[in-house]
């Protein structure tokens, strides 16, 4: 549509085939007053018709009124099913048997027409459907909107408000694939419980049942959720799943497509051109769905065809990107030398590239300049796309590393475990550039593009297998393990694998934690807790006998499972591989007997686990033996923050007088982290989780945290006078918690814990206490304190 | 070591070393020294020993305001309590030594005596810093008090729904003892022990009359001793049995509102408990506090006529 307005206003001749009765079907068939978002925000339009957020019917009209006022030449109903031909002469057949002939093609089709089905028996059945035309057609029903999209979440809504009892069934945990506004709105029904939420589920079968059921129901869904097999009766079954590329038509075209992935879209070049020349593809075809963008693609593309060169809307942001790039390229030859050098990032379209690339920062570090250290907080992702890089592989001795050059990544390990960086990184030569990637960009590039998913997480499993199974060892012996390796993911409290189970897999743990517990006297009683990072299962491989624990996912965990078939063989040609399993095994016999004998620790690991402590970096612990309930630590809190205290002493549960006080445990993937729109919830260097100014008070992480350790409040400027108060007993005690004043018209925001990472000599809480009772551990340091005691 | 240290032994006993190399150095000096006219505090050592024992009075006085003074870098809390409890004990040794054991009725053997209380005060304090975390934790039973007081709130609306269902009397007296449930209260009282508890013997007593259902009459002993214990809700409750002209429906919810009864007494019970036990904790401060402002005073008192009318 933008196109042909382009062309129109320029006075090319044009035709707007339309196989609808009206323009913008897509739109057109959004829910009725849907509002429209108009991302992304800084992306500026330049199509000749106009476009803002507002509701479908405004935008609508906008669209009708601008395409009558240029003259547009539409032909509607005139679907399209076959084009043929080159540059100069297109033949393109319309289903009533008439042809049309033209000199260019831009094909501008979106994948609307063919949306994804669940994939699952009864996926057919008329009670599931794939669209929701009006919400309002339905009330009274019981309804399952299946996915997590901007779609699925604006459909569940709607329903909601219209009377239904709605439930969302959403694949993994979070929205994150939605705009921030959908998001904070689902969260906030789902938390209000107008919207029923069924997290990491996905659906197994459907069954139509018959009229009079004792349900009363006409659907049966069974849903494969956290806690096992769900099934849920329900009137209607909404599946808002995204749609896929036509394939079939587009490949008729002549247009191929990169991979066979039913998701793969096919490439164009920078002009949006397909490998058939002449033949243009502009839109959510051409790897980019929001409207806005493809809007002024379909300007940019007559331009092209024009052959007016004209440059990307987002081509000065690009251009401030790239301004530290050494080599004088353009924004083009930049985005080309980057897709060209660095594989993870050649199965991505110019225009994601381009996305990836604005949240993105070039680095052009010294030689021997450290890109991050050992142990550092960070999270980020590193492309190199010239010169070299170090990894520091022995902690003690910085001589001993190894190179990764152009082209290869790194910092994936943390990113993905949420843990601190497993080396020190130094760029060597002088000449190294990186482009480094935030956390959440690289998160959303790694649930849209599998291809790119795939190549990191093959990484991952080597360098994981490098670093904590075979140090030194080359790739080449590790392939066949790496090819007989899965990636699993354990629910909370699953089992990986049971006390007398056959041992035939050894386990990475890639991110989360586990328990190892064992059947004593008829209880299970945990013995040790193991961290991302680690693996387990070792020791049935090694001594070829039935498993002698049961491990269990502390916290959602994914899991490199490794065949032991595979491991075996590795250990029987790779002697050092095997001495250092073996060392690991003799150790765990030694550990798993002693703990045996103090059952009392294993319940102490059993509560520190429970407690949220298997995905802590950093907790408060107080030993209520030794505390005189003062509450200093409370007071010590809100002194150094704003007189709000961040901790409550009193609350959270005690066990062998170890005391869990509702404080931050700083965990590893922070739950507070998912939802923040204006992602103010940073982790600093040394692990602080905290917030930044930048809070909205939209009150996500509050409802995000497990542990009720985030609270919103307003930091107060009141400096209680020590001295005057002693003497006098006058104004406010020290660490007093000033309440929030709503007249004073500070806006609450949410407010945590953040280690006084601001303040030297460590927590103020730990440094007030006057008994030693308040410790803060981290994980390494919960074990030793659950042996001690015993 | 263990993870957790207590302040007694703050970086494994440092202050203890400290303050024992203090006496013995006072000792060591006051047996060595040999003044013509006895020992007494006009000696050089005597003044020696007063200004040290004055800097660190002065000083040990100083922990309530470094403990509140939380943005401070100076140390940590622990290690000053640590100092605070040595040191104050030294004070014993350079104290008395000072005196040159001269005691007599005047202001500077009040100041010693005061002296003395503080550091007898303080002791109690170590001692009930030792035992009493530990005590609150294991009577608690690992439920923490904020969910003991939600607890309590939930039985009164529970009770209240219970108690509507037989009837306006039985509401009325139901709301009458919610409303006279009393949880803390001043501090002796806090320190004294709420006195409404639940009589165990009179729980027993109910349970064995609901277990026979008809009865002659009302006992009129059982409501006697109703009344002295403070348990007239209950009692009132427990009589509809007696009369015996209930349904079997009736019954139940009388039963449950009795056992409603009972449980939430017993919490109220230890709730009051642990608040008694946490006052009775914190009791030794409001003696430590005063005697250390009296001590000051006299202290006061002491130097001032030592330098201007000896």
């Amino acid at each position: 549509m933008s196109a042909a307005a382009r062309a129109a206003e320029s006075g090319m001749t044009h035709v707007l085939l339309e196989a609808e009765a009206h323009l913008s079907n897509t739109i057109f068939r959004y829910q009725k007053g849907k509002h429209v978002m108009a991302e992304p925000g800084i992306l500026p339009l330049r199509s000749p018709v106009g476009f803002e957020a507002g509701k479908r019917e405004a935008i609508l009209d906008v669209w009708d009124r601008g395409m009558a006022d240029l003259k547009v030449n539409v032909r509607y109903q005139a679907e399209v099913t076959a084009i043929s031909g080159q540059r100069g002469d297109f033949t393109i057949t319309l289903a009533k048997g008439e042809t049309v002939r033209a000199r260019h093609v831009v094909l501008a089709i979106g994948m609307q027409g063919n949306l994804r089905k669940l994939g699952v028996e009864g996926e057919d059945l008329t009670q599931v459907q794939y669209q929701l035309d009006d919400p309002e057609a339905y009330s009274g029903e019981t309804i399952i909107v299946i996915g997590a999209g901007d779609a699925a979440i604006e459909n569940a809504l709607a329903l909601a408000e219209a009377g239904n009892i709605v439930s969302i069934v959403n694949r993994r945990d979070e929205f994150s694939r939605a705009k921030d506004g959908n998001n904070s709105a689902i969260l906030a029904a789902i938390e209000e419980e107008r919207v029923g939420f069924y997290p990491s589920a996905s659906p197994k079968q459907v069954e139509s049942l018959p009229a009079g059921h004792d349900s009363g129901k006409p659907l049966r869904l069974i849903l494969n959720a956290r806690d096992g097999e769900a099934e849920i009766y329900c009137d209607r079954i909404i599946a808002r799943l995204g749609a896929i590329p036509p394939r079939k038509f587009v490949e008729s075209c002549g247009i191929t497509f990169p991979s066979a992935d039913p998701t793969a879209i096919p490439a164009v070049s920078a002009q949006y051109e397909s490998n058939v020349e002449g033949l243009y593809i502009v839109g959510a075809l051409a790897g980019y769905p929001l409207i806005k963008q493809a809007m002024n693609q379909g300007y940019e593309v007559i331009e092209f065809i024009a052959g007016r060169p004209v440059q990307p809307a987002d081509e000065p942001l690009l251009e401030t990107v790239f301004a530290r790039m050494p080599f004088g390229l353009s924004v083009d030859e930049n985005l080309d030398l980057i897709q060209q050098v660095v594989p993870v990032l050649a199965p991505l379209t110019t225009l994601q590239l381009r996305e990836f690339m604005l949240d993105s920062v070039v680095h052009c570090p010294r030689d021997g300049e450290v890109v991050f250290e050992l142990n550092d907080y960070t999270n980020s992702f590193y492309s190199i796309v010239a010169g070299d890089v170090a990894i520091q592989i022995d902690p003690h001795d910085p001589q001993k590393t190894v190179v990764l050059s152009a082209g290869q990544f790194f910092g994936e390990m943390s990113l993905i475990s949420g843990r601190r960086r497993s080396a020190t990184v130094r760029a060597v030569g002088g000449k190294t550039v990186l482009v480094e990637t935030p956390r959440r960009s690289m998160n959303k590039l790694l649930q849209s593009v599998d291809a790119a998913r795939d190549v990191i997480d093959r990484s991952f499993i080597l360098r994981a297998f490098q670093t904590q199974v075979a140090p030194g060892v080359s790739a080449e012996p590790l392939k066949p393990i790496i090819e007989n390796s899965t990636l699993e993911h354990y629910k909370a409290g699953q089992a990986l694998f049971s006390e007398g189970d056959p041992g035939d897999a050894l386990y990475l743990i890639r991110s989360g934690s586990v328990t190892v517990s064992r059947d004593i006297g008829g209880n299970s009683v945990p013995i040790a807790y193991v961290a991302a990072g680690n693996y387990v299962g070792e020791m049935a491989l090694v001594s070829d006998m039935p498993r002698m624990a049961t491990v269990r996912a502390a916290v959602a965990c994914d899991v490199l499972k490794v065949d032991g078939a595979a491991f075996k063989a590795l250990m029987a040609s790779e002697p050092a591989i095997r001495e250092r399993i073996e060392a690991q095994y003799k150790s765990r016999l030694l550990a798993n007997a002693q703990a045996e004998q103090r059952s009392r620790d294993g319940s102490m690991i059993g509560f520190l686990v429970s407690q949220g402590l298997g995905e802590a970096t950093d907790v408060l612990l107080i030993d209520e033996s030794l505390c005189v309930r003062c509450d200093h630590c409370e007071k010590a809190c809100a002194s150094t923050h704003g007189n709000v205290s961040r901790l409550n002493r009193e609350a959270g549960p005690t066990f062998a007088s170890l005391h869990v006080p509702t404080s931050c445990r700083h965990c590893e993937h922070p739950h507070c982290m998912k939802d923040c729109p204006p992602d103010a919830i940073r982790r600093a260097p040394n692990g602080e989780v905290y917030i930044n100014d930048s809070c909205i008070g939209c009150g996500n992480c509050e409802r995000n945290c497990p542990y009720g350790v985030i609270q919103m409040g307003a930091v107060s400027a009141a400096k209680p006078k020590l001295w005057q108060w002693i003497f006098t007993g006058m104004g406010l005690a020290p660490g007093t918690s000033v309440p929030y004043d709503k007249s004073s018209g500070t806006p609450k925001k949410a407010v945590k814990c953040d280690m006084c990472k601001d303040l030297a000599g460590g927590p103020a809480c730990v440094r007030a206490c006057p008994t030693g009772a308040a410790l803060r551990l981290s994980p390494e340091e919960f074990m030793e304190l659950a042996a001690e005691r015993v | 070591m263990s993870l957790h240290e207590s302040f007694l032994t703050h970086a494994r006993g440092r202050w203890i070393y400290r303050a024992a190399v203090l006496c013995l150095i006072a000792v060591g000096l006051y047996v060595w020294q040999d003044p013509k006219a006895g020992p007494n505090g006009g000696t050089w050592l005597g003044y020696g020993l007063g200004s040290v024992g004055l800097l660190l009075i002065v000083w040990l006085a100083l922990l309530g305001a470094r403990k509140r003074s939380y943005a401070s870098r100076l140390g940590t809390v622990k290690g000053w309590t640590s100092a605070h409890v040595w040191l104050g004990l030294s004070l014993v040794v350079v104290g008395t030594l000072h005196t040159g054991f001269e005691f007599g009725l005047n202001i500077h053997t009040l100041a010693w005596v005061l002296m003395m209380l503080v550091i007898a005060s303080g002791l109690w304090g170590v001692l009930v810093y030792r035992r009493f975390p530990s005590l609150i934790t294991e009577r608690r039973g690992n439920l923490p008090v904020e969910d003991i007081v939600r607890e309590i709130a939930d039985m009164d609306r529970q009770l209240l729904v219970t108690a509507a269902e037989l009837g306006k009397d039985t509401h009325e007296r139901t709301l009458q003892s919610i409303q006279r449930t009393q949880l803390g209260g001043g501090f002796w009282q806090q320190v004294r022990g709420v006195s409404e508890r639940a009589g165990d013997g009179l729980m027993s007593r109910l349970r064995d009359e609901l277990n026979k259902p008809v009865m002659a009459a009302a006992d009129p002993q059982m409501q006697s001793r109703a009344g002295a214990d403070g348990n007239a809700t209950m009692m009132f409750v427990a009589s509809a049995f007696v009369s015996g002209e209930q349904n079997a429906r009736e019954r139940e919810t009388r039963r449950k509102l009795l056992d409603l009864f009972s449980r939430k007494k017993a919490l109220v019970a230890s709730l009051n408990a642990d608040v008694t036990r946490r006052a009775r904790m914190s009791l030794w401060l409001y003696l430590h506090v005063p005697l250390t402002l009296a001590l000051l005073a006299s202290l006061l008192a002491h130097v001032v006529s030592v330098f201007f009318y000896w």
